[in-house]
């Protein structure tokens, strides 16, 4: 009975794995639409509108996310309290209704588009603000989700074996789910407004979910090579305390241009720069397991590799260095006040957007999907195939790709429509109509191209990995 | 025509690439540091590669430094920066020592 149950709840993280994948697709799709809308303006004019088509690309990104996030602690869970998951029928449903409230929206999305300027588009058709765009019956459900999914975790969480990955996992998920209250109303002051609005997206960005990116890399390395837990625990420990320590007041940097307080620029800037610490740390964190656990093996006369999830571990270490990357080095280009004056809201802005979200959230969350396809099919040593190979390398090579055409799209921003032109309505035509403007969104579309390209073989891997007789059972 | 007080004079045109490449060299040089350092400590590299980290910590240092002379920033902004540089050095070994002592008691 208890193994059944057990099963219930990785049952359910496959549900959400799945739509979560299903969801990046979407993503992904909608994204080459908006691309192919920057190098030919006419594609799907008045049929899917560039604001449609970006509006579902980004609202796909952070709504498949949210999906792996709930599957991938809905897969833990059991592992790390040892104990059945407390409310799993309640988790089902939820899951359905989840389900069922993104489907709708995304209809509405893409047949309604658009409605008058009063209560009945914020309630029903969208709430216009930028990655948070779900009407408010959709807010509301939501809201009835994630607290379902927080009551599940706290119930399990206290009644079971409270490790340090669980413990912060439900500090973190309670913060993650209250923060999107904070996008649920509008003022009448539009610099208000968006000072609570930011709080959603980059305090889960900065803050939430790095700690949960924390959490999830802990799980990972105990599973995937054997690392000791209070070590890696250890660690989970200082990036939180680091995270929160710079990740809160490092969102500074979205306060310089919006009518806040001048204040801002400075503790904007000094918390910014400390932001990349803990992402270094991240770093040093798998590098440090995986030497000591592989060197202990080897002392001990047992050469193998220590990892029993190659492709899950591929992209573990890719979420290292990719975080390091697109939050760390992409972030840094244009955090200080004293530059973001000419970087902010250019093609810079879409790169930093790029290679963060994958670097920092998609890696391990593929990552994760991995580990649950292992366990899914009881695998004892899941291999890297072609197919996985090829996949993460033209994923990782398209977005890699794509980062540095907008980048460098966005140098051409800054230096002809800010720096010379004053950011007026003519230099941002100006910018727009160079060549190394216009090279950098044709690269960036093929980039687009490979990168789903490289997701219909990850979905070919994900899909026959069951049957593939090149795994040890 | 563009009416020149819109233009913000702050930064000289020729400076954004040097500041893009300085503030991405800092962070690159930053992460050899730490990488290079627990390589060392997890004896992944042999001890004669430690004082390589050491001049990544300087090339960090020396490209913030660079970034932040041709930005022009404030004095709050340098201080930050220097604050920012000392936290770097220091991170990997806190970090380090704490590690082991965790393995110490672990293992011993």
């Amino acid at each position: 009975m208890a193994s059944n149950t057990l099963n219930e709840s990785k049952q359910l993280a496959t549900w959400y794995f799945t739509f979560a994948f299903i969801l990046f697709g979407a993503q992904l799709l909608f994204g080459l639409v908006a691309a192919t809308q920057f190098v030919m303006p006419g594609f799907l004019f008045e049929i899917l509108d560039f604001s449609v088509a970006r509006t579902l690309h980004i609202n796909a990104l952070v709504v498949w996310m949210v999906f792996a996030m709930f599957g991938s602690v809905y897969w833990l869970l059991p592992d790390e309290t040892g104990i059945n998951t407390i409310g799993i029928k309640m988790g089902k449903l939820l899951y359905w209704v989840f389900v069922a409230a993104i489907a709708v929206v995304v209809l509405v999305y893409i047949f309604v588009q658009v409605g008058p300027a009063d209560q009945t588009t914020i309630w029903f058709i969208m709430e216009g603000r930028e990655y948070i765009e779900a009407p408010r019956w959709a807010d509301i459900g939501i809201v009835v989700v994630a607290l379902g999914f927080v009551a599940n975790l706290f119930l399990t969480g206290m009644k079971g074996k409270q490790t340090g990955i669980v413990t912060v996992l439900m500090a973190d998920m309670i913060a993650f789910a209250g923060l999107y209250l904070a996008g649920m109303f509008f003022t009448d002051n539009i610099s208000v407004d968006q000072y609570w609005w930011w709080w959603v997206i980059h305090l889960w960005v900065e803050a939430t979910w790095e700690v949960f990116v924390g959490a999830i890399a802990a799980y990972g390395l105990i599973t995937m090579i054997g690392a000791h837990r209070k070590v890696v625990e250890m660690w989970l420990w200082i990036e939180v305390a680091m995270l929160f320590g710079s990740g809160i007041l490092g969102m500074g940097h979205h306060y310089f241009w919006i009518g806040t307080p001048e204040y801002w620029w400075e503790i904007g800037a000094l918390f910014s720069a400390l932001e990349p610490i803990p992402l270094v740390a991240m770093f040093v964190h798998v590098l440090y397991d995986w030497g000591k656990t592989q060197g202990a093996e080897e002392e001990a006369g047992n050469p193998a590799s220590v990892i029993n999830n190659k492709p899950a571990f591929t992209w573990f270490v890719l979420n290292a260095f990719g975080n390091f990357l697109g939050a760390g080095i992409w972030g840094f280009f244009h955090t200080l006040p004293q530059v973001n004056l000419y970087t902010h809201g250019t093609q810079f802005t879409s790169a930093h957007g790029h290679l963060a979200f994958f670097g920092a959230y998609a890696t391990i969350l593929i990552g994760m999907m991995y580990i649950a396809v292992q366990g899914k099919n009881n695998i004892k040593v899941l291999k890297n195939t072609k197919s996985s190979i090829w996949a993460v390398s033209m994923i990782a090579g398209g977005v890699m790709g794509m980062t540095v055409a907008l980048t460098i799209a966005g140098y051409v921003q800054v230096l002809v429509s800010r720096a010379q032109m004053g950011a007026t309505w003519a230099g941002y035509f100006d910018g727009q109509e160079g060549m190394w403007f216009a090279q950098g969104m044709d690269w960036r579309l093929i980039m687009g191209l490979v990168t789903f390209l490289g997701f219909a073989l990850l979905a070919k891997d994900l899909l026959t990995t069951g049957k593939n007789p090149v795994h040890e059972r | 025509m563009i009416d020149p007080s819109v233009i913000r004079p702050e930064i000289a045109l020729d400076d954004f690439l040097p500041i893009f490449l300085s503030s991405a060299l800092a962070m690159l040089f930053g992460g050899f540091y730490v990488g290079i350092y627990t390589a060392v400590k997890v004896k992944m590299l042999k001890s004669w590669a430690m004082p390589i980290a050491y001049l990544f910590w300087f090339l960090t240092a020396y490209s913030l430094y660079i970034m932040g002379s041709l930005m022009h920033v404030g004095e709050f902004t340098a201080k930050a920066l220097i604050v920012s540089m000392i936290g770097y050095l220091l991170l990997p070994h806190a970090v380090y020592h704490m590690q082991h002592q965790v393995h110490e008691e672990n293992e011993h």
